[in-house]
Order: structure tokens, then C-alpha cells, then sequence
């Protein structure tokens, strides 16, 4: 086997996605569906039910009064936040293992995730999109491939890391050069796999390529900002640091300026608090 | 005794015992300072260049920038009896992602903005490690006044 299909195998290992959350996010872009639809696919699953009840009555999301039932949740918190929740819960168990190939420690990868996350819904707001759901995903999820690929990015990691220095490539670029694969495309095949909307598998595809999307660069060119900046404050930052190509294309595409960027990160400073209390519940 | 200093912070100490330290410094700035004779040290985690694109923020945190930051870092280093003719700082970070255009070039503006406001202040920066594409931590040591930068898939070196 090369290493590519060892690579790919890998992935296969996975658990799936749970089906529920792909039902739900199908349910948020869909303008006809209602809050019942929502607690009917949800509430089957007891797990994910009692996450959402737990999170909600906790210190941190100060509801002034205790909640019951998830139908309640969804009255008091709405639909996006919901699904937020939902999300973080069931990505947290998968993205907070220590990647060594990348020198991340427990929990890195994740306050990563969390932040880009965050970040999509202040850079949204800034380029007049409404923050939804399935943005909020792609950016959660954007980096799932560095789960699989820490291990085989470690056992080469010399060659990879020569590339960078001498070879002037970005990280991923060097990936792709010694194992065959990079962690975005990689990532793009897992989210395939679990059969997530087109859009967010494109996000994930090209998080480091963006000029290269054949489509829905409107989500792509967010998702790629929002790793950009977080990868720039070093949150969830390991091994292959900022060693990634920064298109100002995507700046202009957008009418950001280079001071757009700097409020994103002085905005982000409060959210992030606000990832370590998240991350400190779970 | 370790105390972690987070983004957009700041601690100073003289409690011999203490170990400050400073994680994943990309394009942000970690400044140690140190007064060898009273050993008093402290270290700022700055993030960005100039508190012009947000004073309110600059207000409620000041250490997020480094012209409202690092003046007052210092006072507080007086504050436990440093002096600046006895003070020493060491920096590290100001990181970059791969471009050509400046249009992302934090980690360059954030070391520029702090070079001028030491030039303008006469403080000598007594060693760095600056630049790259690399994550950084960075430790200091108040008994010793030793400082430590680690660099993610690298070693720790002293500086």
C-alpha cells in the first residue's frame, strides 16, 4: 500500500459523523422548518439531548431560569445557537487529542477550532453576512484532516520541516510533497465522506487554497480568513506556525483593509475568554 | 511557581520562586523585563501595534497594544522597586505567514511600533528572537532573571 491509501485508510478509522447533526444542519438552512421539526430529530438522540440541557443550564450561558426540555432550549437560546452547541459537543472529543506531528498538546487543536469558529461569526457580521450555522461548521471542522495526518506528518516531520525552511513552502505544500496528501485535502475527502453540504467540504478543501475553490468562494474565502488570523495570534498554533501563504486577493475580493484585520483580532480577544469557558465546561 | 501570562496580558513579580511564561506567540509580541539588582521581572503578551483602530478596547485592556501596553508595564515594574537605568528586555516573536503584499504583516508592525517606543524611551533591547513563521513560548525565571524561548517543533534555548 502507498502511503497516500495508508493515509486515506486512516480516515476511514474515523467514527462517523453523528446522523443527527447533518439532519439538523439541513434543518437551519431550510427557511420552511420549524422549531418542532428540530426537537423531533434531536430529541431521539439522549446523548445530544442531555449535552444541550446540560450546557444550557450551565453558570456560563446564564439563562435566569432553569431549562427542562429541549423545546425549551430552543425557545430560549434560537436555532443557531442550538446547533453551536450541538456542534461543540460532539467535535470536542475528536479534536481535543494531542496532535504530536504538529507539536499541538491536548486541547490545542480545539481552542483553534473554537476560535476560527468564533471568528466566522464577527468576520461575517463585518462582510454583512448573516452568521449561520453551516459557516459556523466549516469553521469548527476546518482542520479535522491534522487529526489523521498528525501521526504520518510526525514520522516525517525532518523532511517536511527542510522543505519549509530551505524550500520556501508553505506547510501544507510541504505535506503534500513528502506524504502525498495535505491536511486541507485530506480534510476535504473525511468531510465528503461524512456526507457534509457541498460548501463546507469546499471550505475545508481549500482553507489554505482558496484561489483554487471552483466554487462557493463566498464560504470559502471566510473560512480561510478566520484560519489565517487565528493561526496569526498563535492560538492552536503548533509546528507549522504561520508557515501558510497569505492572499490579499481574498482582502480585496472582500474590500478588507490591512486595519480590517487588526479589529478582527482585537474583537477576537473577548470571544476567546469566552472559548476558555466553553472549553473549561466540557 | 508557574504563572501563565495570556494574550493581551501582562505580570510582573518578585517572588524569587516564580517562573512567568508566555505561550504561542505568533504575529504578537511576548517583552520580559528585568531588574537584576532588586529582581524584579515581568512579561507582557502584546497583540497588536497601536490602539488607534480601538481606544475603547485600548481602555479596558491596555495591554493589548503595545503603545498603550508597554508604558504602562513598566510603571508597574517600578511599581516593585525596578529601575529603568537597571532594566534589561528581551523580545520574542513578531512571527509572519508567508506574503509578499504586507497586507498581514502584524508581526512586522507590532516589533516596529515597539523598537520606536523603546528608541523614544532609551531602552536598549538586550536580546530577541524575532520574525520567522514560527510559534513561540517564552519563560522568565525571577530569581535568575534567565530567560527561555521555545520554539514549537524545536528545542527551548536560552536567550
Amino acid at each position: 500500500m502507498n502511503l497516500v491509501d495508508c493515509i486515506l485508510n486512516s480516515a476511514i478509522q474515523l467514527p462517523p459523523f453523528p446522523a443527527v447533526i447533518q439532519r439538523v444542519l439541513q434543518l437551519v438552512e431550510d427557511p420552511k422548518s420549524s422549531a418542532q421539526e428540530m426537537v423531533d430529530v434531536i430529541q431521539y438522540d439522549q446523548s445530544i439531548t442531555a449535552n444541550v440541557l446540560r450546557v444550557c443550564n450551565s453558570a456560563h450561558f446564564g439563562l435566569r431560569r432553569p431549562v427542562h426540555s429541549l423545546r425549551e432550549a430552543v425557545a430560549l437560546i434560537g436555532f443557531d445557537q442550538l446547533v453551536e452547541v450541538i456542534l461543540q459537543n460532539n467535535s470536542a472529543q475528536l479534536f481535543s487529542r494531542a496532535c504530536p506531528g504538529y507539536d499541538l498538546n491536548d486541547g490545542e487543536l480545539w481552542r483553534h477550532s473554537v476560535s476560527c469558529a468564533l471568528l466566522s461569526q464577527i468576520i461575517s457580521i463585518r462582510l454583512n453576512q448573516a452568521p449561520s450555522p453551516t459557516r459556523f461548521t466549516a469553521a469548527l471542522l476546518h482542520d479535522i484532516g491534522k487529526v489523521i495526518l498528525s501521526g504520518f506528518v510526525r514520522e516525517h516531520f525532518e523532511e517536511i520541516r527542510k522543505l519549509v525552511r530551505d524550500g520556501g513552502c508553505s506547510f501544507s505544500e510541504a505535506e503534500k510533497e513528502v506524504l502525498g496528501i495535505d491536511h486541507a485535502e485530506l480534510g476535504g475527502k473525511i468531510s465528503e465522506r461524512w456526507q457534509f453540504p457541498k460548501a463546507i467540504v469546499f471550505a475545508v478543501r481549500y482553507h489554505h487554497t482558496p484561489l483554487l475553490s471552483p466554487e462557493d468562494h463566498e464560504m470559502v474565502n471566510l473560512i480561510y480568513l478566520c484560519d489565517l488570523v487565528t493561526l496569526m495570534m498563535g492560538i492552536g498554533g503548533g509546528a507549522d506556525g504561520l508557515s501558510y501563504h497569505a492572499h490579499k486577493e481574498v482582502l480585496n475580493q472582500n474590500q478588507l483593509s490591512r486595519r480590517d484585520i487588526e479589529q478582527f483580532i482585537s474583537q477576537l480577544d473577548e470571544g476567546f475568554k469566552k472559548v476558555e469557558a466553553t472549553i473549561n465546561l466540557e | 511557581m508557574k504563572i501563565i501570562v495570556g494574550m493581551a496580558d501582562m505580570q510582573v513579580s518578585k517572588e524569587p520562586e516564580a517562573m512567568l511564561i508566555s505561550f504561542a506567540l505568533g504575529s504578537c509580541i511576548g517583552v520580559a523585563l528585568y531588574d537584576p539588582l532588586v529582581r524584579v521581572g515581568g512579561l507582557l503578551h502584546f497583540m497588536l501595534p497601536d490602539s488607534q483602530i480601538d481606544q475603547q478596547k485600548s481602555q479596558k485592556n491596555p495591554w493589548m497594544f503595545a503603545d498603550t501596553g508597554i508604558p504602562l508595564f513598566f510603571r508597574e515594574a517600578y511599581k516593585l522597586g525596578a529601575e529603568k537605568k537597571r532594566i534589561w528586555v528581551k523580545v520574542v516573536g513578531g512571527s509572519q505567514v508567508l506574503d509578499d503584499s504586507s497586507y498581514f504583516n502584524i508581526g512586522k508592525r507590532n516589533y516596529l511600533a515597539l523598537r520606536k517606543i523603546f528608541w523614544t524611551n532609551n531602552v536598549l533591547i538586550h536580546a530577541e528572537d524575532i520574525g520567522g513563521s514560527v510559534n513561540r513560548t517564552i519563560r522568565l525565571e525571577i530569581g535568575s532573571g534567565r530567560v527561555w524561548v521555545r520554539t514549537s517543533g524545536d528545542g527551548e534555548r536560552e536567550l
